[in-house]
């Protein structure tokens, strides 16, 4: 059995534009699942609204289409209803840390054994491309015709300061680390968040002269360094450049978590 | 096995030639019935899956079909399988 298995093939081809990031996340977070040996009857696939979140309608197992930036919420009631259940959380940057944001910091609190896997494509890409609170400065947008003023949210840093067990984060380009960093964070119990930055060339790269899929892998190729290298930089006294993103494992704790079964 | 790409699925986004060690997808230049521009596979007996996936009994590098946001590449049995001879350029 393979990650091909756990899709619903009479819903393929999903509506997914050209080129766009979400496919890779949901086989990445499918693979890891996989990995784990999870039965189909045990995991539940939990979303809210917007791109991203179209996700578990694809799956096979069952799933929950919820209200906007809610889905946290639904998935803390499925989770303690049920303990035994292996819950995970799609999610998109509108629907995570726009309305959903107090859910996001409060499930982080608690520590739930939930996992979230946000696909952050920086945009608000279902309804035509408003800017989201990840959208980069400068980044133009439908409501930032002028570029983005307002600086952007780090959901890593967020969830790590609001108490995640853990917390990484890559790019869709990334497939194999995606698909550890997802593995690691099923296995983990409490709260685990993973953030996959999505390439949107639709919405986000149309307006920001990333018009082809390549240019946009490229973007989330250069323009990310690795958690390890700021760490040397910053014994070294070396200056670290403020616009490039960092990635990899943030933290990995043992804090009390919730909902874990005994 | 053979490398195949499912045209019903392919939206034509050439992530997959992004990716691939062997560059064994490359973009395509013809429409298919759809519309849309698939990738051409060049000499697809040189990936790994294809000649190793059995001998190893699991899927050896798949980068292209964990990269596809299609999910349009898979591998499928060969019958009858022929031995072919294979020459790999890095």
């Amino acid at each position: 059995m393979s990650f091909e298995d756990w899709f619903r093939e009479d819903r393929l081809p999903h509506i997914y534009c050209t080129g766009c990031g979400n496919g890779t996340v949901i086989n990445c977070t499918l693979e890891a699942v996989e990995q784990m040996g999870w039965a189909v009857d045990d995991t539940v696939f939990i979303s809210g609204i917007g791109c991203s979140s179209r996700a578990p309608g694809y799956i096979k197992t069952d799933s929950l289409h919820t209200t906007h930036g809610r889905a946290l919420a639904f998935a803390t009631g499925v989770k303690l209803a049920n303990p035994r259940l292996h819950v995970v959380v799609f999610t998109g940057d509108g629907d995570l840390a726009a309305i959903g944001g107090n859910h996001f910091i409060h499930a982080c609190r608690r520590n739930i054994d939930l996992t979230v896997v946000c696909m952050n494509n920086m945009i608000y890409g279902m309804t035509g491309g408003q800017g989201s609170p990840c959208t980069p400065v400068g980044a133009i947008s439908t409501t930032t015709p002028y570029g983005a003023a307002e600086p952007a949210f780090d959901l890593s840093e967020l969830a790590v300061t609001a108490g995640a067990n853990y917390v990484a984060r890559w790019t869709s380009y990334h497939v194999r680390e995606l698909t550890k960093a997802v593995q690691a964070g099923l296995e983990t119990p409490g709260f685990s968040f993973i953030e996959a930055l999505t390439q949107c060339p639709t919405a986000y790269g149309r307006r920001n002269k990333l018009r082809q899929v390549s240019d946009m892998i490229q973007y989330l190729r250069t323009n990310v360094i690795m958690v390890q290298k700021i760490q040397r930089m910053r014994e070294r006294g070396e200056p670290i450049p403020d616009d490039k993103i960092p990635v990899g494992e943030f933290v990995r704790r043992n804090r009390p978590a919730m909902g874990v079964q005994k | 096995m053979k490398l195949v790409i499912d045209e019903s699925r392919c939206k034509g986004c050439n992530l997959c030639t992004m990716v691939c060690p062997y560059h064994i997808f490359q973009e395509g230049d013809r429409l298919n019935e759809r519309g849309i521009v698939v990738p051409r596979l060049d000499r697809p007996e040189r990936c790994p899956n294809c000649r190793l996936q059995k001998l190893y009994g699991r899927r050896l590098c798949g980068a292209c079909a964990l990269i596809c946001p299609d999910q349009a590449i898979h591998w499928e049995e060969e019958k009858p399988y022929e031995a072919r001879k294979v020459v790999i350029e890095y």
